[in-house]
């Protein structure tokens, strides 16, 4: 089956529609866009880096615990239901850039919400923001099987931003749903934008 | 204490509180709590429409730029442009008793101001509802919460008041709109 599309703002059930649903994957993928051509040819341009980040939120939408800021320098959170695979430096290729695994069913009960976020690594000092980056998506995929579930291409003009809300997986009663943000925000570094759920 | 109601469900209002004829209709709602960089902008408008559910002249169309009706009976108290706080961030005063004879129903409704053009739709709203009040004794009669509902919606239609036998009632409808105040001015028959 394929995946339904989501559009900006739109709300869908991930258990509700799939019983026994419990593992899912987070998939994030990105490409860079071409560099700007300069008078003598394509100009020289860093590689961006973009990292995908959990961070895990209570009902009230609060960071209760570092440890549930789930990012490349702290790839899971406690009890090992939220699992980050690992940083991919350059978002070149196709498929997902970065993934990580959520088990629903383990997730502590005070974690109510599950954002996930894309920031650019070092993106003040490398002078570097999300104009940069082109055909953006976040996507659920079923863990057991492999299918994809919901797919939310960013397709917002986010120049200027630093950061990317894409989306979060959120508790509806004793369900599971899936909300498609696509926010751009700004923030020098991934515990900058955590900050603001202290 | 209050009512709460779910979708489609349809209580009596004047029935069970006889006398009551000065009421608030409260509306209220959060928006996007994430950083969009732009102005979430909701507005409650109200159609005076006929049995037939139509709106027959254009002062019977209630909005932030026609506050209120020809006898003042319905009266849009002021654009809130923000949604920011607690509690009603738009609020309508009507009284029931004065309402003309040709209008059998109040139908309350929220779009989003400008929602094409800052790509927002009601998936970025929560915490919506809306809220019967008794104006002279303050008493929150009937309320009912939105929910999840709506997701690329950019209108909604809220819950209306109508007519029934003498009485007022109240129904709970929570329909969304996709094309915001514009189609529902034509669904109401205004263009």
């Amino acid at each position: 089956m394929a995946g339904i599309n989501l559009v900006k703002g739109q709300k869908i059930d991930l258990t509700k529609g799939n019983a026994g649903l419990t593992n899912v994957v987070v998939g994030l993928g990105w490409d860079p866009a071409e560099p700007a051509r300069g008078f003598f040819g394509v100009k020289k341009q860093a590689n961006v880096d973009c990292d995908a980040s959990a961070i895990l939120l209570s009902e009230g939408g609060k960071l209760l615990n570092k440890t549930n800021l789930v990012c490349f320098h702290n790839k899971q959170n406690p009890n090992n239901s939220v699992v980050h695979s690992g940083d991919n430096l350059t978002g070149d290729g196709d498929g997902d850039d970065e993934q990580i695994k959520v088990n629903l069913k383990a997730v502590p009960a005070d974690v109510h919400r599950v954002l996930v976020v894309v920031n650019i690594y070092d993106a003040v000092n490398r002078k570097q923001d999300f104009g940069m980056i082109k055909s953006a998506y976040i996507r659920i995929i079923n863990g057991a099987g492999g299918s994809e579930l919901v797919r939310f291409n960013l397709t917002d003009n986010y120049t200027g931003f630093t950061a990317l809300i894409c989306g979060e997986l959120y508790r509806h009663g004793d369900e599971w749903k899936f909300a498609a943000i696509g926010e751009g925000a700004h923030a020098a570094h991934i515990n900058q934008l955590a900050e603001r759920y202290i | 204490m209050a009512i709460n109601l779910s979708k489609g469900q349809k209580i009596d209002l004047t029935k069970t509180n006889p006398g009551l004829s000065k009421i608030k209709v409260g509306l209220g709602w959060d928006t996007n709590k994430y950083d969009g960089g732009k102005d979430f902008d909701l507005d409650v408008s109200v159609f005076l429409t006929n049995a037939n559910g139509k709106v027959d002249k254009e002062t019977n169309f209630i909005f932030f730029n026609n506050k209120q009706n020809e006898n003042g009976s319905v009266v849009h108290a002021g654009d809130n442009r923000t949604g920011e706080g607690d509690g009603d961030d738009e609020v309508i005063d009507i009284d029931l008793k004065s309402i003309p004879a040709d209008v059998e129903k109040v139908a309350f409704t929220i779009t989003i101001y400008e929602a094409e053009q800052r790509s927002q739709n009601f998936g970025q709203v929560s915490r919506s509802y809306v809220r019967i009040v008794n104006e002279e004794s303050n008493v929150e009669l009937i309320r009912f919460d939105l929910g999840e509902d709506f997701s690329v919606e950019t209108g909604v239609v809220v819950g209306e008041l109508y007519r029934n036998a003498g009485e007022w009632k109240f129904s709970a409808i929570g329909s969304g709109y996709k094309d915001g105040l514009a189609g529902l001015t034509r669904d109401y028959g205004l263009q």
